[in-house]
C-alpha cells in the first residue's frame, strides 16, 4: 500500500481530521500565493490586449472587453526594437565568449593542471567575491572612463572576464571531471591547450550552459549600468532602452506600454520553461556559493 | 611546502627535472592564467584601489585630481541627507527582513509536503523572477495606482485609498513587497531542496516517539536547514544594504527623501552631482561596515561546505 514515500506527515497523519483541517487551510495559503504570483504577470499580458477606455476603466476588469492585437504593433513601432535586441545579443555573446575563454581557461588551469602557487592564485581571483560591487561602482565607472571604453561594448565584454563567482562556477565542475582523462592523453603527448578545448570545454557544456543562461539574464535584466556607460539609443540594450522610452516616458498610452512589456517579458520566460533544469542547479549553485 | 607536494602528484615524467625546465613545463598553464588576471586587475583590483585613492581626492576630469585630505570624509559625516539615507537603509533592510526572510521557508515546509502539482507549484513560484527588472518597474507602478487593482480591491472590501507610492509611510514597504514577489521563489527553491533532503527516517523515528506534526517541523526540519537560513540571512543582510535599483527606478529616492538609501545617495553623489571624491569616500566607508558581514558569511559557508 505504501505507493508514496513520507514525509514530514505520514500516513497516519492524513487520517486524522484535524490534520485534513489542517492541509486545506494550507492548500489554500498555496493556492493563494500561486494566485499571486501569476495575477500580475497574467495581468500584463492581459492588459495589452486591451483598447486605451478598457485599459483605464475604473475598477480594473480582468479581461479585455475586446481583444486588440493591433497594440503590439503600435508597441513595436513605438520604440525601435531590434536595434536594442541587437545591442543585448552583442553584449550577451560578448560576454558568454569571453568568460568562457578567459575563466574557463583559468578555472581549467587551476583544476587541472597542477601549478604551484594555483591556491594562492585561486584566492587572489576568490578575494574579490567579498568585495560588494556597490562599494567601487563610481570607481569602476572612472577607471572604464580612463580606459576610454565609454559607450564601447568592450565596457561590457572585457570586464565579464573578471568574474569571482563565475569562475568558482566553472571550476567546481572541472574539479569533479576525473584527472585520468587529462593524465591519459597528455601521455599520448597532447597539449594543455587540446585538453582544454578537446576535452575540458566539451565535458563542461552542461555548466556553460547555465553559466550562459546567467549571462543572458543579467543582460537581459541590467538597465542602471549601460545607462551610465552608454550613451544614445545606437548602444542602449534592451532595458536601458525600454527603462528610457516606457518606464520613465510620460506620452505613453498604458496598453501600449503593456503590450512593449509582454513583448520583452517572452524571450525571458519561454527561456525558463525550456531550461528549467539548467536554471535550478545554477540557481542552487548560486544561492550556497553566494 | 606546496612544491614537493605538487611534483609528487605530477605525472612521472616530471619526476627529477631541475627548475628551469620545471618552469618551462608549467609556462603554457600560466598562459592558461593569464587573461583571467589581466582582466581582474584591470577591471576589478585598479577600481577597488582607485576607490580608496579617489576618497582623498577632489576628482575632476578636465582638470585633474588633487589631493585633499580627509574632506570627503568630513563632507560625508556632515551631510544630513546621508544620515537619512543610512536611517533609510537600516529601514529596508529590516523590512525586508520582516516581510520578506521567513516567506520562503514557510512555503519550502509546507510545498515540501504537496503531493500533486508540486512542479507546477514550484515554476508558479520561481516565474517573477524571470521577468525583468524593467517589466516589473512598469507592471507595479500600475498595480500601485491610485486606481490600480490593489485600490479596487480595498474599495471593494470598504476600505480607504492607499496611496502606495506617495505616501512617505508606504513608499518604502510598497518596494519591499515588490521585491518579495519578484525574488521569494528562488529562495524558496533552495530551502526546498534542503528541507527534500532531511532523511524521511527521521520524521518516522520522531513520530513513533510521539512527536506531533509541530514537533517534528521544529525539532527535525528546521534544525536540519538552520545553516542554510543563517547563510542566506547574512546574504540577504549584503544585498539589501547595497540596494538602491528599485528605489532609483520607481522613487527616485522620494517621495521627499523616503526611499533615498545609502546605495542611492553614492549613485546621486557621482552621477548627479559629478563628485566622484564624496561618492568614493561613502563607497569605502560602507566596505568597512560590509567587509565585516563578508567574514561572517565566508564563515558560515565553510560550515556549510561540511
Amino acid at each position: 500500500m505504501k505507493a508514496i514515500e513520507r514525509g514530514i506527515l505520514s500516513s497516519y497523519d492524513y487520517k486524522r481530521s484535524s490534520t485534513r483541517v489542517l492541509i486545506v487551510i494550507l492548500s489554500i495559503v498555496v493556492l493563494a500565493m500561486v494566485l499571486s504570483m501569476l495575477y500580475p504577470i497574467a495581468v500584463t499580458f492581459l492588459n495589452s490586449f486591451k483598447s486605451t477606455v478598457d485599459v483605464n476603466t475604473f475598477p480594473p476588469k480582468l479581461l479585455p472587453r475586446d481583444w486588440i492585437g493591433t497594440n503590439y504593433k503600435e508597441g513595436w513601432n513605438f520604440l525601435n526594437l531590434p536595434l536594442f535586441l541587437r545591442n543585448s545579443i552583442y553584449i550577451f555573446a560578448g560576454n558568454l565568449f569571453v568568460s568562457v575563454a578567459a575563466l574557463g581557461g583559468a578555472a581549467f588551469a587551476l583544476s587541472k593542471l597542477n601549478l604551484p602557487y594555483r591556491k594562492l592564485i585561486f584566492f587572489f581571483f576568490l578575494m574579490t567575491l567579498f568585495i560588494p560591487p556597490s562599494t567601487y561602482i563610481v570607481p569602476n565607472f572612472v577607471n572604464l572612463k580612463d580606459l576610454g571604453l565609454m559607450n564601447s561594448f568592450f565596457a561590457f565584454w572585457l570586464p565579464a572576464g573578471a568574474s569571482a563567482f563565475n569562475m568558482l562556477l566553472l571550476k567546481s565542475f572541472f574539479d569533479d571531471i576525473n584527472n585520468e582523462l587529462f593524465e591519459a592523453s597528455r601521455i599520448d603527448g597532447a597539449s594543455d591547450w587540446y585538453g582544454f578545448t578537446r576535452i575540458a570545454l566539451p565535458l563542461a557544456l552542461p555548466i556553460i550552459s547555465t553559466l550562459a543562461i546567467f549571462i543572458f539574464s543579467a543582460a537581459w535584466n541590467d538597465w542602471f549600468w549601460p545607462s551610465l556607460v552608454m550613451h544614445g539609443d545606437n548602444r542602449y540594450p534592451m532595458a536601458t532602452g525600454i527603462y528610457k522610452q516606457v518606464i520613465q516616458a510620460r506620452g505613453i498610452k498604458l496598453n501600449i506600454k503593456f503590450a512593449i512589456l509582454s513583448m520583452v517579458s517572452i524571450p525571458p520566460m519561454i527561456i525558463f520553461l525550456v531550461f528549467q533544469r539548467f536554471i535550478l542547479r545554477g540557481l542552487h549553485l548560486g544561492g550556497v556559493k553566494g | 611546502m606546496e612544491h614537493t607536494a605538487v611534483s609528487t602528484a605530477g605525472p612521472p615524467a616530471a619526476t627529477g627535472r631541475s627548475k628551469p625546465s620545471k618552469w618551462k613545463k608549467y609556462r603554457s598553464g600560466y598562459l592558461f592564467l593569464l587573461p583571467a588576471t589581466v582582466l581582474f586587475i584591470l577591471f576589478l583590483w585598479v577600481p577597488i584601489v582607485k576607490g580608496i585613492v579617489f576618497s582623498f581626492e577632489n576628482v575632476d576630469f578636465v582638470k585633474g585630481n588633487t589631493f585633499v585630505g580627509l574632506d570627503n570624509f568630513r563632507t560625508v559625516f556632515q551631510d544630513p541627507e546621508i544620515g537619512v539615507s543610512v536611517k533609510n537603509t537600516l529601514y529596508y533592510m529590516g523590512l525586508c527582513l520582516v516581510i520578506g526572510f521567513w516567506v520562503p521557508i514557510l512555503f519550502a515546509v509546507i510545498i515540501s509536503e504537496i503531493r500533486r502539482f508540486q512542479g507546477f507549484v514550484r515554476i508558479a513560484a520561481y516565474l517573477p523572477n524571470v521577468i525583468p527588472l524593467v517589466v516589473l518597474y512598469g507592471l507595479w507602478r500600475w498595480i500601485y495606482d491610485p486606481v490600480g487593482p490593489i485600490n479596487a480591491a480595498l474599495q471593494w472590501l470598504g476600505l480607504g485609498q492607499v496611496l502606495f507610492m506617495t505616501d512617505t509611510h508606504w513608499s518604502m514597504a510598497s518596494l519591499v513587497i515588490m521585491e518579495t514577489w519578484q525574488q521569494f521563489g528562488s529562495a524558496m527553491l533552495i530551502y526546498l531542496a534542503a528541507v527534500l533532503s532531511v532523511p524521511k527516517d527521521w520524521y518516522e523515528a520522531a513520530e513513533i516517539d510521539g512527536a506531533g506534526i509541530w514537533a517534528r517541523i521544529r525539532h527535525i526540519t528546521l534544525p536540519s536547514i538552520r545553516n542554510l537560513i543563517g547563510l542566506l540571512f547574512i546574504l540577504q543582510l549584503i544585498a539589501t544594504s547595497q540596494g538602491y535599483q528599485s528605489q532609483l527606478a520607481m522613487l527616485d529616492g522620494g517621495p521627499m527623501n523616503a526611499t533615498m538609501t545609502y546605495g542611492l545617495k553614492i549613485v546621486k553623489y557621482a552621477f548627479t552631482q559629478q563628485n566622484y571624491g564624496v561618492a568614493s569616500a561613502m563607497g569605502v566607508l560602507m566596505f568597512i561596515v560590509l567587509g565585516f558581514l563578508a567574514v561572517i558569511q565566508f564563515r558560515m559557508n565553510n560550515r556549510e561546505d561540511r
